[in-house]
């Protein structure tokens, strides 16, 4: 009966949403309002404009700038959230009803992870740095460094990863990534032009442009480290081990 | 309603169907984690339309690259904007899922019935109350008379 119910209301959410992408302009078309507007000067003046070859990059550093600090800061606020209801990790936490098998990774598993995760981290470097004229970005290396060291954690095991990224080596990397932001905004407000400027003031040609890739990829070097330590944190406080003692021995290679 | 006009553009329609898709989960599905799910499939359709608008025919990257025109680019805005949402939604559910976690310590349970029948507002439940593993349960708080 609420099944049938969540069914009817579905179909008429389902009608109603039909019909606004009936009334939606075709796609593909190049006419379209969402591309006459400002996308052209973007697409030509971009590089020149916002200093990087990927007009993504450009757009969510230079003209979205504002954005991209406050999605920065929701990053962080949602680890400060994690923290405030989970609390960090800490050694001998057992308290969970979780299931944690003592079950240790195959040994395949184990050693292609362990070759595997030098070069994830490579190519995430590469994603970083690369971020302004290919695609790439901070967002993305992040969520590979992210994801590398958390598959780690997933084989290895907790004691292990905190013992590799230990607390105290993470808290000053969590704060990079907005640190990296304000630090590069306040500079611009420093010398007198506007929050978030890059072009600094008595640079011009190709000096100006090397301080402004420069300032750029401080930003992206920053989002990356910071973003993908926080998600590191955040799986690492959400992690409940029952063996949390009894797995001190750290594989060493 | 204009039929063929839905049906050319497919990625609007499989997105109406992934967001009808995420919707029933969150409403029927009790288990909170499966509703998180769900919350997850309807975000991806919203990226999926906001990309979708973004698209031209022969479109190419928007990358400046040796014979890569302006002219023939995609949108970059809605790719910008995705990006962006993408962010927030890993975060929304990262601390959903921590949520989750505190509540099946205190419950046992992740059932969303399951745990709407082991709370009362006044703590005054005669049976046997939430099953606890750590930390004062809703019971402890009991300061109305």
């Amino acid at each position: 009966m609420k099944r049938l119910l969540v069914l009817a209301a579905l179909s008429v959410v389902g009608v109603v949403l039909l019909y606004g992408i009936g009334k939606m302009p075709p796609m593909n078309s190049r006419d379209t309002p969402d591309k006459t507007h400002v996308v052209p000067r973007y697409l030509e003046k971009g590089v020149e404009e916002a200093g990087a070859g990927n007009i993504i990059t450009g757009v969510i550093l230079n003209y979205r700038g504002y954005d991209t600090m406050g999605e920065v800061s929701v990053i962080f606020a949602a680890l400060c959230a994690v923290i405030a209801i989970l609390d960090r990790e800490k050694k001998g936490r057992s308290r969970s009803g979780v299931d944690a098998s003592g079950v240790e990774a195959s040994v395949i598993v184990r050693t292609v992870v362990r070759f595997s995760l030098p070069v994830v981290l490579l190519f995430a470097v590469y994603t970083i740095l690369h971020g302004e004229s290919s695609p790439g970005g901070g967002f993305q290396g992040g969520a590979v460094i992210g994801a590398s060291i958390i598959l780690f954690t997933l084989v290895f095991g907790l004691p292990v990863s905190t013992a590799r990224m230990p607390l105290r080596a993470r808290i000053p990397m969590e704060s990079v990534n907005m640190l990296g932001f304000l630090s590069m905004g306040f500079i611009g407000l420093a010398v007198g032009v506007k929050f978030l400027t890059y072009i600094l003031p008595g640079l011009h040609g190709t000096a100006a442009e090397t301080v402004r890739m420069i300032m750029l990829n401080v930003i992206e070097t920053g989002i990356g480290v910071g973003g993908g330590v926080i998600f590191i944190s955040i799986v690492f406080s959400m992690i409940r081990e029952d063996q949390y003692e009894l797995q001190q021995d750290i594989p060493q290679h | 309603m204009n039929f063929s006009r839905i049906f050319h553009n497919i990625n609007y329609l499989v997105s109406v169907l992934l967001f009808l898709v995420g919707l029933y989960a969150v409403t029927v599905k009790p288990n909170l984690i499966k509703k998180l799910i769900g919350l997850n499939i309807m975000e991806t359709s919203v990226f999926l339309l906001i990309v979708s608008i973004g698209m031209v025919e022969g479109g190419q990257a928007p990358i400046v690259a040796e014979g890569v025109k302006a002219s023939r680019m995609v949108n970059p805005i809605p790719q910008a904007l995705i990006l962006t949402g993408i962010v927030v939604a890993v975060s929304t559910t990262a601390v959903a899922l921590s949520l989750c976690i505190k509540l099946y310590e205190g419950y046992g349970s992740l059932n969303a019935d399951e745990i709407l029948g082991a709370w009362s507002p006044l703590g005054s439940s005669g049976g046997a109350g939430p099953m606890r593993l750590d930390g004062p349960g809703p019971d402890e708080h009991r300061d109305v008379p």
